[in-house]
């Protein structure tokens, strides 16, 4: 449904505002985009537009992503910020003084708990190797996060938990796709690619939720809020990884849609994704993430898409009234 | 009376004719129809729009295209459906604009 939503631009051409839409020109001619059924864009080319394109879509609320030659994200457009509220920034610096510690250890547990999800799948279907790994998330990292924690430790066990899954990789994916080592900027071989252009996706997935709510993009709890990067989407896609990009890359990869020879670029190890290939994955990842069920909560179909805007509620209801926060679950679905 | 409708329709099939043949005035008309038709909709064939809408822009788009167009000459059909799933497509020949992609 809300997959035609997004628009991806492969290829090179000039975006403009034309009569009240949008159009896009490139070497094939017009392309219509209409206005009022889009709310992301996404250039993976060279795409040029001028300030009368920009003032127009920031007026219909479009977002519009960039993205530079490898396929790495370089930054966003979005509208004029209209849902700002000094008040909800103040208490959630408050809540970042104060309270850091209790919402890292939610989306901790939270990461876990979606993880576990993940591999239970596999563990069903004759995989018995995982039951360590399964058991290890189920019990210890409980009983590591009850604990009274600094923030290092708690990152160290939000390492522990994504090595150790990386690790189970090797008991049900192909041989081309087991990963050694997590490997970022630049990723080494073709699953680190996957992952990291799937986290890349998911990434600016949340900036365009975030912006939805009146939280502070730049104020996060789990990574340290540094300048330069809107590390609070880093924070609320936490939880979604393993439901949405990791479960994206396993179908893709067991049903062979995807194959290191065909799909990866060769002149650089198989360690970047080609066109084509991204294509499959985009449409794959759009699929997902726009996958309805039965949300316990709302007692209605949603996306997971929404899902990650109402964790943003979530997390302004912590902060303003000190709600129970609790990121997303794959097994509860609220 | 009529019986109340209990469902909305999301996704829209819009076909127009314009009356262009006959004078001047018609070819403004269609320039016009096609301005307001993809704001809204993904241009699907030559006189043809579709695409997901949502009730009130379905409103919206009536009564711009009431304003514009000739009620003697031309004519408009819209066809609603529930949602993009609810109908089986087949496709005869080259689809080569693929307007309902994500990817361009």
């Amino acid at each position: 449904m809300a997959k035609n939503h997004t628009r991806y631009i492969f290829s090179m051409g000039e975006l403009k505002r034309k009569d009240n839409s949008i159009a896009f020109r490139n070497e094939k001619g017009n392309f219509y985009i209409p206005i009022q059924d889009t709310r992301e864009l996404y250039c993976m080319n060279e795409v040029s537009f001028n300030t009368k394109f920009l003032d127009f879509i920031s007026r219909a609320g479009i977002t519009l992503h960039l993205f530079n030659y490898h396929g790495n994200y370089s930054g966003s457009f979005y509208p004029k910020e209209q849902l700002v509220s000094g008040d909800l920034t103040i208490k959630q610096s408050m809540c970042f003084i104060e309270q850091r510690l209790v919402i890292a250890k939610a989306i901790v547990e939270a990461i876990a708990a979606n993880i576990y999800e993940t591999l239970y799948h596999y563990f069903r279907h004759g995989k018995k190797e995982l039951k360590q790994t399964l058991d290890w998330l189920k019990n210890d990292v409980k009983k590591f996060l009850c604990k009274d924690l600094t923030i290092e430790q708690i990152l160290f066990i939000e390492g522990q938990i994504w090595s150790r899954f990386y690790d189970s990789f090797k008991y049900f994916l192909p041989k081309d796709f087991v990963m050694n080592k997590r490997v970022k900027r630049p990723p080494d071989n073709p699953i680190n690619a996957l992952v990291s252009f799937g986290n890349t996706l998911l990434y600016t997935k949340t900036i365009s939720s975030i912006y939805e709510t009146h939280l502070n993009q730049t104020i996060s709890f789990l990574h340290s809020p540094r300048e330069g990067r809107f590390s609070l989407s880093l924070d609320i896609s936490e939880a979604f990884k393993p439901i949405v990009v990791f479960k994206t890359i396993f179908d893709l990869v067991g049903k062979k849609r995807l194959q290191v020879t065909k799909h990866f670029d060769k002149s650089l190890n198989y360690a970047l994704l080609n066109e084509e290939g991204k294509k499959i994955f985009i449409d794959a990842f759009e699929t997902r993430i726009n996958e309805t069920f039965m949300h316990k909560k709302l007692k209605r179909k949603t996306s997971f898409k929404n899902c990650i805007k109402l964790d943003g509620y979530k997390l302004i209801k912590y902060i303003v009234e000190g709600k129970d926060f609790k990121p997303f679950l794959l097994k509860e679905k609220v | 009376m009529a019986k109340k409708q209990t469902f909305n329709y999301n996704y829209i099939f819009l076909f127009y004719d314009i009356a262009d043949e006959f004078s001047d005035i018609g070819k403004y008309r269609v320039a016009k129809v096609f301005k307001i038709c993809k704001q809204y909709l993904k241009h699907h064939q030559k006189s043809i729009f579709r695409g997901n809408i949502t009730p009130s822009d379905q409103i919206m788009l009536e009564t711009k295209l009431k304003k514009v167009i000739d009620k003697d000459l031309d004519f408009i059909s819209i066809i609603k459906v529930q949602n993009s799933g609810s109908f089986a497509e087949v496709v005869i020949g080259n689809d080569k604009k693929e307007s309902e992609s994500i990817f361009i």
